[in-house]
């Protein structure tokens, strides 16, 4: 008799239907409003995505206040890089007690983001930085180094032509 | 009304005919598109957003506008509008297939037949009980006379509804049995099974609106049901109006019964070897299908082209301004609301298993109609 009045009286129903009810009225009235998002969606292409301060992006070398690098060539990173993508040759400057990289390269195609090289650098010189659109259209847009065509080891510009990581800035 | 000649009022069918598919091919797109946002919006996402495009392209453009300015509600809303005409050129210029196994001429005629079930059904269906509009005097052939909310009046428009409705199923089993493959045959199978379950309940709550206003005629039995009810007919039409509802979920396969589409069991039901333009008339047939239990929902248990629902509007003087009279405005109004609620449904209740679904139908649904129909009698017996 309980059941047979519980299936005519579909009180659990209801009771769902005014939850879905009440959020969709919620997640609909702030939708549109950048302050209070309720939706855990992010427009992507058009708004630059978040990423979680421990992720693992691309490798990028550091400078200290003077704008020289910070890296000593330790060569802590060439010895513990499991897949041997980091080569570095080192040289001397005029004013500097420690040496200084001539070249450092960094061939990320066979990079596997496995933050060892951070790890185990002990003057803080380098990072993996929060950038992910890494794809390009050319094997040579992965070779990343000091000298050259690819002079990009310090910033944060796309590697390849193909990206979406620059500012709207509109 | 002035009597028509034959012409007059073939041109007049026709052209209340155009009217009423272009009713359907605007709130048809209308409807996946609120599906897909509302739907969107309860599993905290945005549903559609763009059609294709790059970043630098209209949508993009658009996009980033929009988040530049902090999105501008109303328009951002609608940005995922424009999707339905990506829908429909990709269902028109789809490769259609046929399986070599599959029996041709039932395989074509099955959708075709689903589709004019469901669109034929509007023929009967009245949206304001007298004329929308008097076209003026120079029009070439009907001019001057009353451009009405209804096609044809017929005596006995429920029972062609009914009639003509339950057609739409030999779509399906057609459909399904002719293609030759398994999955669409057991589709079909409880596609029939449901239906021919669901048919009985229905057609049982309708019956309440029937009893009490003494008509099939649809006009006559809108006016009736809305305007002249005692109070003790408004929870008996309250109770028949969840009934039919629930048994319209049914009879359109939407989410809480889509036995016969069920993803996770059966491919994708009755319509697994269909593709193109063909399985765009199964889909098409479902949402007019909506559209169809909506009107009828709202016409025979919400009062119709009058605003309150239930036989309530029995109580409000009907020289009262605005909310006195019919307006095809309220009638408008509850079957967008309906529609929205087939989505918020199916986003909200699982589907159920398929001993439920007979359980509901057979052991729940019947009895409890009957009596409401009993008691619906009792009030028309207690009515002048």
């Amino acid at each position: 008799m309980n059941k047979y009045l519980k299936t005519l009286i579909p009180t659990d129903i209801a009771k769902g239907l005014a939850l879905t009810g009440k959020h969709f009225m919620r997640v609909f009235g702030t939708a549109n409003r950048r302050k209070v998002p309720l939706h855990v969606v992010s427009e992507y292409p058009e708004v630059p995505a978040k990423v979680q301060p421990r992720f693992r992006g691309r490798l990028t070398l550091l400078k200290d206040e003077q704008g020289e690098t910070k890296c000593v060539c330790c060569l802590a990173c060439e010895k513990i890089c499991p897949t041997q993508v980091i080569t570095i040759e080192s040289g001397k400057k005029e004013g500097r007690k420690t040496k200084i990289p001539l070249r450092y390269d960094f061939e990320m195609e066979r990079c596997i983001f496995c933050e060892f090289c951070v790890e185990s650098c002990g003057f803080d010189s380098i990072i993996l930085n929060h950038q992910f659109e890494l794809a390009a259209y050319n094997r040579e847009d992965f070779s990343i180094g000091m000298l050259g065509r690819s002079q990009n080891m310090f910033e944060l510009t796309p590697v390849g032509s193909f990206s979406y990581a620059e500012d709207p800035k509109d | 009304m002035q009597t028509m000649t034959l012409s007059q009022l073939c041109v007049m069918a026709i052209l209340q005919a155009v009217a009423v598919v272009i009713f359907i091919f605007i709130v048809v797109p209308l409807t996946t598109f609120a599906e897909r946002k509302v739907i969107g919006y309860i599993q905290d996402r945005l549903g559609a957003t763009r059609i294709a495009g790059s970043r630098n392209g209209l949508t993009g453009y658009l996009n980033r506008r929009m988040w530049g300015m902090g999105k501008v509600p109303m328009l951002s809303i609608f940005r995922g509008l424009p999707m339905f005409i990506g829908d429909i050129i990709k269902l028109l210029v789809k490769e259609d297939i046929i399986p070599d196994k599959a029996d041709r001429a039932i395989f074509i005629i099955a959708p075709a037949l689903s589709m004019i079930a469901s669109v034929v059904v509007f023929a009967a269906i009245s949206f304001y009980p007298g004329a929308l509009f008097t076209f003026p005097r120079w029009f070439p052939v009907v001019g001057g006379l009353p451009f009405t909310g209804f096609i044809t009046n017929m005596n006995v428009g429920l029972l062609f509804i009914l009639g003509v409705a339950s057609v739409g199923v030999y779509g399906i089993v057609l459909g399904a049995w002719s293609s030759n493959s398994k999955y669409p045959l057991l589709g079909g199978l409880r596609s029939a099974a449901q239906i021919v379950s669901y048919e009985v309940p229905l057609t049982l709550s309708l019956l309440v609106p029937v009893v009490l206003a003494g008509s099939l005629n649809f006009n006559e039995m809108t006016r009736m049901v809305a305007t002249q009810m005692p109070l003790y007919a408004v929870p008996l039409l309250f109770v028949g109006f969840f009934i039919y509802f629930t048994c319209g979920f049914a009879e359109t396969n939407r989410m809480p019964f889509d036995m016969p589409e069920a993803e996770n069991e059966l491919v994708a039901g009755f319509h697994t070897e269909y593709s193109g333009m063909k399985f765009g008339f199964f889909y098409l047939a479902e949402y007019i299908n909506m559209i169809v239990v909506s009107a009828l929902a709202s016409a025979f248990f919400l009062g119709g082209p009058y605003l309150l629902p239930f036989g309530l509007q029995s109580f409000v003087p009907a020289g009262t301004p605005i909310i006195g009279g019919p307006s095809v405005v309220w009638f408008l109004l509850k079957i967008f609301f309906l529609l929205i609620s087939f989505i918020w449904v199916r986003a909200t209740i699982p589907r159920y298993r398929y001993d439920q679904i007979m359980a509901i139908a057979w052991k729940y649904l019947i009895p409890f109609t009957l009596v409401d129909v009993a008691l619906a009698a009792a009030v028309r017996f207690t009515m002048p």
